[in-house]
């Protein structure tokens, strides 16, 4: 089963995607760096935020042909993926929180090679905000930023970094150069899943950046709302990222089980192998069709995309966690070491329970939809 | 008030009541009452904008304008306001 052809990935895209992650993705998981020249080609085309409009230059992807192509990346690359999610989500929080003036200004540079990161997470608050530390003062014409961010994704690699921050009892998001004074940047040493993804400590030591740098123009909105518009993008794309580590493991598996011969027949044809093959394409195809759903919502703005990209974002993630460890089981040593593409998803959808909000999170905001909306 | 006025805190009203399982006065501090999630709100946005034919967008998204029915119904009017006369940010 396959998306209508007007919401596949452009071919040209997935050639270049292909052409670029070759069979190199084992060997950057290893060493844990993604070649520069990679991530500014696939920038440069647009297609690290593909739903930019191309009134900005971008490639004006819907959500759902947007979703197709993070699939393809996530199946080959969850690290690629991951700079994928962050780069989408920061031109999808300037889309939503700048101006006009500030999209025009900002979208072009993400779709031009320039690469970004988001930074909400502190060593003190992760899925409760409330206890957000960094602070943003103005201070003439320049907001004065200070606080410390972990664990931010694409950090290493990234020219702008999409800082949100506490404004007096209001909130803020700013557009920081990574390369601006009172910016330091350090590599979180060996994450266990996305080990390329160039997760990074960010501290911010009275940084000062020009009130326009400010999303929306002037800082006040609320912290907590602006974080969830934000995170919506970052959890449709790790949802479909999901879907991709799926694809990749039912294709490990079933190439694996349809090859590899124990007691004299194929390994698909052991009643408890084709049982894990059986549940890895039920994974796959569940998760797909969660994401699409989330997206259909995103294409035709219908409020039910809130939910809904938590229900994929909840679905998708577990059954990769799931699945990347079934598909292990069928390969068994043939699987069990890093760098190899199973292995890699084992390691990297674990890592998926746990971003752009937790399982336990996501199971608390879809009871609580549950109890509101029944 | 005009009957679009009208109409249109009548919808919310209908909207957060039918959510919140209790009667929400044109009025009532809804964070007050403790009833608006940040994912709520996002829901009222994605509302408004699909119902209304509007974009909510950066310097909007001030907690303040999703304090009462009342406050998104000022919303939604100021900005069709605006981009009636041409001055959308």
């Amino acid at each position: 089963m396959r998306a209508p052809v007007s919401e596949r990935p452009d071919a040209a895209a997935v050639a270049l995607v292909d052409e670029l992650v070759g069979d190199l993705a084992g060997t950057w998981d290893t060493s844990g760096v993604l070649p520069d020249p990679v991530l500014r080609k696939l920038g440069g085309a647009g297609l690290l935020c593909a739903q930019v409009p191309e009134v900005y230059g971008g490639p004006g992807y819907s959500s759902l042909r947007n979703g197709e192509l993070t699939a393809h990346v996530g199946g080959r690359c969850s690290s690629l993926r991951s700079i994928q999610t962050s780069q989408g989500m920061a031109a999808w929080t300037v889309t939503r929180l700048g101006t006009e003036r500030q999209r025009a200004a900002y979208l072009p540079r993400l779709v031009g090679g320039e690469l970004a990161a988001v930074a909400f997470s502190e060593p003190g608050a992760g899925s409760d905000l409330s206890t957000m530390e960094t602070r943003a003062r103005i201070d003439g014409d320049e907001l004065v930023l200070d606080g410390h961010k972990v664990w931010i994704t694409g950090a290493a690699y990234a020219d702008l970094v999409v800082v949100f921050a506490g404004y007096g009892d209001a909130g803020t998001a700013v557009m920081v150069p990574a390369g601006a004074p009172g910016v330091t940047i350090e590599r979180v040493p060996e994450p266990l899943g996305c080990r390329a993804a160039g997760h990074a400590n960010v501290r911010l030591d009275g940084v000062r950046v020009p009130l326009d740098s400010v999303l929306g123009g002037r800082p006040g909105q609320s912290l907590p709302l602006l974080v969830t518009i934000a995170l919506a993008y970052g959890r449709i794309s790790v949802a479909w990222g999901c879907a991709g580590i799926l694809r990749a493991c039912l294709a490990a598996a079933t190439a694996h089980a349809r090859g590899r011969r124990q007691f004299g027949r194929p390994l698909a044809e052991h009643q408890l192998v084709a049982r894990h093959l059986a549940e890895l394409f039920t994974a796959e195809r569940v998760a797909s069709r969660a994401c699409a759903d989330a997206s259909a919502s995103w294409d035709g703005n219908s409020p039910d995309l809130v939910t809904a990209t938590m229900l994929a974002k909840y679905v998708s993630s577990t059954q990769a966690a799931r699945g990347a460890a079934t598909a292990v089981q069928v390969l068994a040593s043939a699987g069990a070491r890093d760098g190899h593409a199973v292995a890699r998803a084992y390691r990297d959808a674990k890592l998926m329970e746990i971003i752009e909000g937790s399982n336990e999170m996501c199971e608390l905001m879809l009871a609580r939809h549950a109890l509101s909306a029944a | 008030m005009t009957s679009a006025s009208q109409a249109l805190e009548a919808d919310l009203t209908d909207l957060l009541e039918r959510r919140t399982k209790i009667p929400v006065a044109p009025d009532a501090d809804l964070f007050e009452l403790g009833v608006v999630s940040s994912l709520f709100a996002m829901e009222l946005v994605v509302h408004l904008e699909s119902t209304y034919d509007i974009a909510i967008v950066g310097p909007d998204l001030v907690m303040e304008n999703f304090r009462s029915v009342q406050a998104m119904a000022a919303l939604v009017r100021r900005i069709q306001d605006r981009v009636g006369a041409g001055t959308g940010v």
